[in-house]
């Protein structure tokens, strides 16, 4: 009896686990280190904006950010260390830390939060996976997943529901919904080059579903895996030092 | 009818200390209420013009749902020859452009919330007067670098003086960061003590620069050339401009003070009917004696053939003269007195003080000389008197010859 239960079950073994799928992922656009120049257009309904950035990141603790333009807001840097998140504001000399409640609020007037750009909560670590079955998503075969939070997760999202490609891991999209099961953002990735030996995505695109003509799109000029990166790099005093 | 002034001026002299006291009750009812009623209406013209005179202005354009929702998201922008064109429509003297917008303040290790007002520093110094109300330093422009002028509220909280740099941290238009340092160029002597503890001023363009909101403005405000013709300017310019503006007046974008005022003055409303109620008395007391006394006199005139309907004529002249002379004094008195306190205004100290202050008024009470409180207040015991003297002609009417002549 066991053992026929237990092969009627084996296609859905056959497959990776959820949380395997994730963690897979993850690594693939993270890897141990990474080091990135990014392209940020904030569109409005009659107003857009670009800011370009690089971005450095060691493991899932340590990431930082620094504006390049546009002039105004050349220098600013954002940094996370641990479960702090710090920022630099070069024309006002001062360092300010983010306080855990400002995490979903708006990154520099962008459809993302600061918790998306420096990844305070983990879609790893603060989230139960499971699988939805599958889907095609801008032509690729893509694993459904649905991620709830965890009973303790410092997360705001109700769910999200993520495509992942089969072939490659890639995140295609990510459909991020509330407590109350209302879709809220939808982030898609598109262009799909190859990048320091890796295939991934080059343009994320965020969108709100409740305001018309709005979204953020991110877009990678360069991004390297595994570059040498050290946690001294990852300091309020480097903040203030840091240049391209 | 001639005869019967003469008459009733000649009675009223021919027992001078009864018409003295009646007069006296009157002058007394109208200075009272004149003295009380100017410096009520005195400091509600006070609180108007610190707010709505220096600040806000009579009437304020915005973009439409602005007022519902202030961020930088609804303002607007205009051509300059638009805002001319408004400025050019009748009973309009002037129209200034703002960006109004908040900001955390900072400096050594004291923050505050604060209004953010980037003004056109040629329009509105001049237009609303804050040029003289600078004291020490009155450009914003310090050399090169633009600077910001402040209340005195806040330069006393963060004990700074001019030179001193001030960090700004802030969010612009769609979220953009707005954040700088400027140097302090002006400390504004605003009377407003909530403004002057919140609010900062700089140049327009550089406020437009700062919160990333090119050419745009929250605010137009318009100065009428005659400021209690407000309503009929704001109908013009609502014609005027298509609906995507919206037109306000004071009363509209402050209810708060119409409110504040309103009630207040229907407190003082109360306090004068008590005053008119014990005058009333007074003067009704006068006019009872004076019945009572002059009953053998009466009696005498009717007995020799005196019409009764033309001898409470007279008296009714008689009374009506009594209390217009009473009432013309007592706004005569009144009258230097009002001038006083309105060139040398009460100072409300103490806890009384402070109270006025934290409800944002200015602890200040000068008396008002606007001639209609005096005209008001005046003919309405001018006329109390007149009503209360028909009980003399009652008296008349009813008075039996020889009863009170053989009393």
């Amino acid at each position: 009896m066991k053992t026929w239960l237990l092969l009627l079950l084996f296609p859905f073994f056959s497959q990776p686990s959820a949380t395997e799928i994730v963690q897979k992922a993850e690594e693939k656009l993270r890897g141990n280190s990474n080091e990135a120049e990014i392209t940020i257009t904030i569109h409005r309904p009659s107003w857009e904006r670009t800011l370009e950035a690089k971005s450095w990141a060691l493991g899932t603790e340590y990431s930082l950010i620094l504006l390049k333009a546009p002039a105004r807001d050349k220098g600013t840097v954002f940094l996370k260390r641990e479960k702090e998140i710090w920022n630099w504001v070069p024309n006002i000399e001062r360092t300010i830390k983010l306080p855990p409640s400002m995490m979903m609020q708006s990154w520099m007037g962008s459809d993302f939060n600061n918790d998306d750009l420096v990844q305070e909560s983990s879609i790893v670590k603060d989230y139960n996976h499971s699988h939805m079955g599958r889907q095609e998503v801008a032509g690729f075969d893509c694993y459904v997943i649905e991620f709830t939070p965890k009973p303790d997760a410092p997360v705001v999202w109700g769910k999200i529901i993520g495509y992942i490609s089969v072939d490659g891991y890639l995140q295609l999209k990510s459909e991020f919904y509330d407590e109350d099961g209302f879709l809220i953002n939808v982030l898609e990735g598109s262009d799909v080059v190859e990048m320091d030996g890796r295939r991934l995505p080059s343009k994320l695109r965020m969108t709100p579903v409740d305001k018309d003509d709005h979204y953020t799109e991110m877009t990678y000029k360069s991004l390297k895996f595994d570059v040498p990166l050290k946690t001294s790099f990852f300091t309020t005093q480097n903040m203030k030092r840091v240049r391209e | 009818m001639k005869l019967l002034f003469i008459l009733a001026w000649r009675n009223i002299w021919r027992n001078k200390r009864r018409s003295l006291i009646t007069m006296t009750s009157v002058l007394f009812a109208v200075f009272f209420a004149i003295v009380l009623r100017s410096f009520q209406m005195g400091a509600y013209e006070n609180m108007i013009s610190n707010m709505v005179g220096s600040y806000s202005g009579f009437i304020q354009i915005h973009d439409n749902g602005f007022w519902d929702e202030q961020t930088l998201e609804n303002t607007f922008e205009m051509p300059t020859d638009s805002i001319r064109s408004i400025a050019d429509l009748d009973g309009v003297a002037s129209v200034t452009p703002r960006l109004e917008s908040f900001s955390l303040v900072s400096t050594g290790r004291l923050t505050k919330g604060t209004l953010i007002l980037g003004i056109d520093p040629s329009q509105e110094l001049e237009g609303l007067g804050l040029q003289e109300k600078i004291h020490p330093g009155n450009i914003f422009v310090n050399g090169e670098t633009p600077g910001v002028v402040i209340g005195s509220g806040m330069a006393e909280y963060f004990n700074i003086g001019v030179g001193d740099t001030l960090v700004f941290l802030g969010q612009g238009y769609h979220g953009i960061s707005a954040n700088a340092q400027y140097p302090l160029v002006g400390i504004l002597d605003v009377k407003n003590p909530l403004l002057s503890k919140s609010l900062v001023l700089m140049p327009l363009d550089e406020a437009q620069y700062l919160y990333g909101a090119q050419n745009r403005l929250s605010t137009l405000i318009v100065t009428p050339k005659n400021e209690s013709k407000y309503k009929t300017i704001q109908s013009t310019i609502k014609d005027y401009l298509p609906s995507s503006y919206e037109v306000m007046n004071w009363e509209e974008f402050l209810p708060e003070l119409r409110q504040t005022i309103d009630a207040d003055s229907s407190g003082g409303q109360i306090f004068l009917g008590v005053l008119y109620m014990i005058i009333s008395f007074g003067v009704f007391g006068t006019i009872l004696m004076m019945t009572a006394e002059r009953s053998r006199e009466f009696g005498v005139l009717i007995s020799i053939g005196m019409k009764r309907h033309k001898l409470a004529l007279t008296t009714m002249i008689e009374a009506t003269l009594m209390s217009l002379i009473g009432g013309v004094a007592g706004a005569l008195l009144a009258r230097p007195i009002t001038f006083y306190f309105n060139h040398n205004p009460l100072r409300l100290l103490g806890q009384a003080g402070d109270a006025l202050e934290t409800y944002g008024f200015e602890p200040l009470l000068p008396a008002s000389l606007d001639w209609s409180i005096t005209l008001t207040h005046s003919l309405t015991i001018v006329v109390i008197s007149v009503v209360l003297s028909t009980y003399a002609a009652w008296a008349i009417f009813r008075l039996k010859p020889i009863e009170v002549i053989r009393s």
